[in-house]
């Protein structure tokens, strides 16, 4: 025991004051900072730049019209939809409207010659422009009032006929997946980001460990599932640190934002419910340790960085498949079809499944809880397994072993073990 | 307090590594533990480490089981091996406080082993910024740090210069007149022959010769004698004329200058030599009876295979 404590103190402080961590927690901390702050920078600006349109020109669109009576109708509408920009009504001919276009002295012309036709004159037409669909359906909106009109109502009593909004409110009984989506896919994409991250934290320690030949001083001072165990839990304090010192952060500044300057409604799709955040920190620990575990006894079996990935590649895709399925099911919306509910109960998947259900749907107290125990009890006898497997593997140099190897070499060990004992 | 390793039994898989090895080796002495490559010299010193364990036989110290708890060990690994990008003391303090040495002995001993090594300038900085000698330096430092009652070193000399190298021979001099085990695996025989009292040869996996260096020696034949003079031609004629009966062959040597190597019939026709030479007023610098070197008898109980 004391030499587990003694490997993870010295693995966490390796890891608090190795330079590239050092230098993520900053960078990461300041992309918070940045993304919390960015909307409300982006709010004033627009607002300054706003108050000083005022006094400068606005921008001309001009709408030349031959096909309906009423000019103020179509200069109401238009400047509804384009509160600013001038609305010039005018009678030039196509000719001078297309120069004055081109010069820049309209922003961009519509001639309407037919009640539903019209020419859109610009001067680059953009792939992104949406000026066309905008501007048909204010033609066809002027349309339906001068219809209208033409059975005995006024213009005005037209257009708040055409032009009525509904409001609606919704209440939901169970979990709200819209207020909830934000906050789950950040927790999402942090619990995934942080389990791949700190379990290559584990890796790279254990390559350099074997790399640099420092194995051999330490296996004589320690048994390796000591160092193992030691290196796991340091690197995962580690790493929990940083998640910590960054969600303060983001706590911190996203409250200080809501609370200002941020609409209602905005605000209400970042909350982050503390059960969910809780659930989260629960799911990396549980998550971390079953990769780590699994990362620490395959970088074992490395004897340089670049045997490595070939070794680690299947865990982390085994992963990466579970992170696919779990932000597909969210943005379809069926976090509990089948393939969620047994993700939620496989130990490499059950992570950020279950996560996901637990945060975007109902799921019942006994289903958490069984979740739960089967990622404890894979964690204690992946353990076991990293154990052996690390046991073998940091004494092995040369080409990494292939897995039905390991798994002879494992069966040997545990037949030599057992003999020793009887034999004692 | 003598380590004994007796009839150690180790396979790795169908692979029979050691097959019923037992040597011993007693404290203020050190114990040469030679072997070609791949003989498993290194698997013996893991099994005396506990890294490996036997798959039967016994690591006994003083008739008692090996308590690693309370018996401290300081390895050499042939592979150096430290972190090479953090501090020194840092890793050094870590080792040894695995070791069992708390805080304020590992402070200390890290002090005082980076004195005594001539590093005490390094103590900050990173292992990867020193050079190759210095690295060892630092590396036979965490070795000693725990001041081990048993001491193995594997290829301590090599890329040490030579004021290193006797520094290094200082210390591990003192560690045996401090009453430690020290046990040595060298393939420079000269090393060997300067520091250590007995061999245990490997060779396959067995134990093919273990002994005291000097009471193996004897036991070969000492029918071989050597002469230094600068009349070394005349001595040679006259060896071979005068006192045949005695002589089966007097050679000039090759290796050695001025020097007549004498084969005698007997062992015993030693002094008649040396009489008949003495008599005829021959000017001798060396009279000696040729040994066989520790080389000679690694490579005669080697040479055959592993």
């Amino acid at each position: 025991m004391k030499h587990i404590f003694q490997v993870f103190k010295f693995e966490y402080l390796s890891c608090i004051k190795n330079k590239a961590f050092i230098a993520v927690t900053i960078i990461l901390i300041a992309m918070i900072l940045l993304m919390s702050f960015l909307p409300a920078i982006i709010m004033s600006i627009a607002t300054s730049s706003g108050e000083s349109d005022e006094t400068e020109e606005k921008p001309v669109i001009a709408v030349c019209n031959t096909a309906y009576k009423d000019n103020k109708l179509i200069k109401d509408e238009f400047s509804a939809a384009y509160s600013d920009y001038d609305i010039k009504i005018t009678d030039e001919n196509t000719s001078q409207i297309e120069e004055k276009v081109d010069s820049q002295d309209y922003d961009f012309a519509v001639i309407i010659d037919q009640p539903l036709s019209y020419t859109y004159i610009t001067r680059n037409n953009s792939m992104f422009d949406e000026t066309s669909m905008t501007v048909s359906e204010i033609i066809k909106s002027i349309y339906k009032i001068n219809a209208l009109s033409e059975y005995g109502l006024s213009s005005e009593q037209a257009g708040k006929i055409l032009n009525v909004d509904v409001t609606s409110k919704t209440v939901s009984t169970g979990t709200d997946q819209t207020k909830n989506y934000i906050s789950t896919y950040v927790l999402i994409m942090v619990l995934y980001m942080a389990i791949i991250m700190y379990g290559q934290l584990v890796s790279n320690s254990v390559i350099t460990e074997k790399n640099s030949r420092a194995m051999e001083m330490l296996i004589t001072c320690a048994k390796p599932s000591h160092l193992m165990f030691g290196k796991v839990i340091g690197s995962g304090l580690a790493g929990l640190t940083q998640l910590v010192l960054i969600a303060a952060v983001g706590v911190a500044s996203v409250s200080t934002i809501t609370a200002s300057s941020l609409p209602n409604e905005i605000s209400s799709f970042i909350s982050f419910p503390v059960s969910t955040v809780i659930y989260a920190l629960i799911f990396f620990i549980l998550g971390y340790f079953i990769y780590a575990f699994l990362l620490a006894a395959l970088s074992s079996l490395a004897s340089r960085s670049e045997d490595l990935n070939t070794l680690i590649t299947p865990v982390m895709l085994l992963f990466v498949i579970a992170f696919i399925i779990v932000i597909v099911s969210l943005n379809s919306g069926s976090v509990d079809s089948i393939l969620m509910i047994v993700c939620s109960y496989i130990p490499f998947t059950a992570p950020i499944a279950m996560f996901t259900r637990i945060a975007m749907s109902n799921v019942a107290f006994w289903e958490i809880l069984l979740s739960i125990g089967i990622q404890v009890v894979s964690i204690y006898l992946l353990g076991l397994l990293a154990a052996a497997i690390y046991r073998l593997g940091v004494l092995m140099y040369g080409k990494p072993p292939k897995l039905s190897e390991i798994f002879g070499l494992l069966k040997e060990q545990h037949n030599a073990n057992k003999k020793i004992k009887q034999s004692n | 307090m003598e380590l004994k390793v007796q009839s150690v039994v180790k396979s790795f898989g169908e692979k029979e590594v050691l097959k019923n090895i037992s040597f011993s080796a007693q404290s203020g002495k050190a114990l040469g533990l030679l072997g070609r490559n791949g003989a498993g010299k290194t698997t013996t010193i893991r099994i005396i480490m506990g890294v490996f364990l036997a798959d039967s036989g016994e690591v006994l110290i003083d008739g008692k089981p090996i308590d690693r708890n309370k018996f401290q060990i300081g390895y050499l690994p042939e592979e150096r091996g430290l972190y090479p990008k953090k501090i020194i003391t840092e890793q050094l303090m870590y080792l040894a406080m695995l070791r069992g040495l708390s805080k304020k002995e590992a402070k200390d001993a890290c002090d005082h082993w980076l004195e005594r090594m001539g590093m005490s300038d390094y103590k900050n900085k990173k292992l990867e910024t020193l050079s190759k000698g210095n690295q060892q330096k630092i590396q036979l430092a965490a070795t000693l740090m725990c001041n081990p009652d048993l001491v193995i070193l594997d290829e301590p000399f090599s890329g040490l210069d030579p004021v290193n190298a006797m520094l290094l021979k200082d210390v591990i001099k003192e560690m045996i007149d401090g009453g430690a085990i020290v046990l040595f695996s060298s393939h420079q025989m000269n090393y060997i022959e300067e520091f250590c009292d007995s061999i245990a040869i490997l060779n396959g996996g067995k134990i093919v010769l273990n002994g005291r260096i000097s009471e193996i020696k004897r036991q070969y034949p000492r029918d071989t004698i050597a002469i230094t003079s600068s009349q070394y031609d005349k001595i040679s004629s006259f060896v071979i004329q005068k006192t045949s009966d005695c002589i089966e062959s007097a050679n000039v040597s090759k290796d050695e200058e001025n020097t007549v190597i004498i084969k005698l019939k007997n062992a015993g026709f030693k002094n008649r030599i040396m009489t008949a030479l003495a008599d005829n007023g021959f000017d001798i610098d060396c009279f000696k009876v040729c040994e066989p070197s520790l080389n000679d008898i690694f490579v005669e109980y080697t040479e055959d295979g592993i």
